[in-house]
């Protein structure tokens, strides 16, 4: 246990370590830690930190420090979301199995193919929607994910002219159009758009993309709701 | 999902509003360049996002990994910021000595602004500028003993910053 005399000389111990002590004081210390094994202890542990203070820079310390600009949060989110997304684009062409040879001969067969996969937020289901009866060499497909605020979509296409605005919607139980935003497709480009619209996922009977003046639509089986019977491939009126 | 791994943007979130201040602080010091320093950060939180699930909270804290990825980040940044034919001329690697001191003098440094002011002052004062004990208790109205404990209780405070920063002596 400290004692009083411990008590004294413990708060010389500072300066004592960074050799800041005039010599009779220093004196006065260096006798008392030879008797002292807890002082001597407490001195060991300054010292570790003394050893260390040449290290830094007193301007340093007393600048303001630097903060990264506010934008960076911003950024990394950014980059983390499209590799995010990317990562899922693979998974996803791997289930759907597409396989670049192939895609144009099935996509001509069928009229329409659905995919519902189990996934997305919450426990419901993203539904993955490949747009059918295409023309050669184009490939058009989305994932649906079901949020708070209405339905993410991400969408793929391949085949069209570069710099081709796509504007997307999403078809409501009674043919309401609730816009989706646009993107423009470039060529080389890998990646999905990301959009979202307010209509609820459960609500959503079809989706479609104005691509140039094509139209191409694609209905969404949300559960229950039968799948529209329009074509799949609209005039642009 | 381990409990503090970077699996969600979410955590990641976290992770950035709890450590990127120093973070960055430290990728300033070593790099010399806001923007380079931003670039050194983003990585960082990428790479670490990348690799969430080797992350083990067993082995040590999330503020230690994030600051091992940006040691090997501000590595990568540096060599390609010096890279010149004299280099591969000399076949030597440039030494990964001076970023171990330049990240304990930044701990260093960081511990010196997270202790109380009063204890900042006298240390910088005292120690750091040569000033005598009672110039300084003079200038700050208090007495000698005063100062002399404050430096006492300051290199204390220090002890703990830095052991809340992962130095080991």
């Amino acid at each position: 246990m400290k004692t009083d005399e411990c008590r004294e000389w413990r708060h010389s111990l500072g300066a004592y370590v960074l050799g800041d002590l005039p010599a009779d004081e220093r004196a006065g210390v260096q006798a008392h830690l030879e008797g002292c094994a807890e002082c001597r202890a407490e001195a060991e542990s300054l010292k570790s930190v003394a050893v260390l203070l040449p290290l830094a820079d007193p301007d340093r310390v007393e600048r303001p420090a630097s903060q990264p600009s506010p934008e960076l949060a911003a950024r990394i989110e950014a980059t983390i979301g499209g590799e995010r997304r990317r990562g899922r684009q693979r998974r996803q062409r791997r289930r759907f199995g597409f396989a670049l040879g192939g895609v144009a001969a099935a996509a001509a067969a069928a009229a329409l193919a659905i995919a519902i996969l189990p996934g997305g937020g919450g426990g419901e289901p993203e539904q993955h929607v490949e747009f059918g009866a295409l023309p050669g060499g184009v490939k058009i497909y989305a994932t649906l994910e079901p949020h708070a605020y209405g339905t993410e979509i991400h969408m793929y296409v391949k085949g069209v002219r570069s710099g081709t605005l796509c504007r997307v919607y999403l078809r409501g139980p009674h043919g309401e159009r609730v816009p989706a935003g646009t993107f423009t497709y470039r060529w080389g480009d890998d990646s999905d758009a990301v959009l979202s619209s307010a209509l609820d996922l459960s609500r959503t009977r079809a989706i479609g993309v104005h691509a140039g003046n094509r139209t191409f639509v694609a209905p969404v089986d949300t559960g229950g709701a039968t799948a529209s019977t329009h074509s799949n491939q609209e005039d642009v009126t | 999902m381990q409990p503090g791994a970077l699996r969600q943007e979410r955590d990641v979130r976290e992770a950035y509003a709890a450590h990127s201040g120093e973070l960055y602080g430290f990728a300033m010091r070593s790099l010399g360049d806001s923007g380079l320093a931003e670039e050194a950060v983003q990585e960082t939180f990428v790479r670490a996002w990348r690799a969430g699930e080797r992350f083990d909270p067993e082995v040590g804290s999330l503020r230690t990994w994030l600051f091992a990825i940006l040691r090997n980040v501000v590595i990568d940044l540096s060599r390609a910021r010096a890279a010149r034919p004299r280099v591969a001329e000399g076949g030597v690697e440039p030494s990964v000595e001076p970023l171990e001191q330049a990240l304990l003098a930044w701990q260093v440094e960081e511990a010196l602004r997270r202790i109380g002011e009063d204890h900042r002052r006298v240390l910088l004062e005292t120690h750091f500028r040569g000033r005598p004990y009672n110039e300084v208790a003079a200038e700050l109205g208090v007495p000698e003993g005063t100062v002399k404990s404050r430096v006492y209780y300051g290199l204390k405070a220090m002890r703990v910053a830095l052991e809340e920063m992962g130095y080991e002596d």
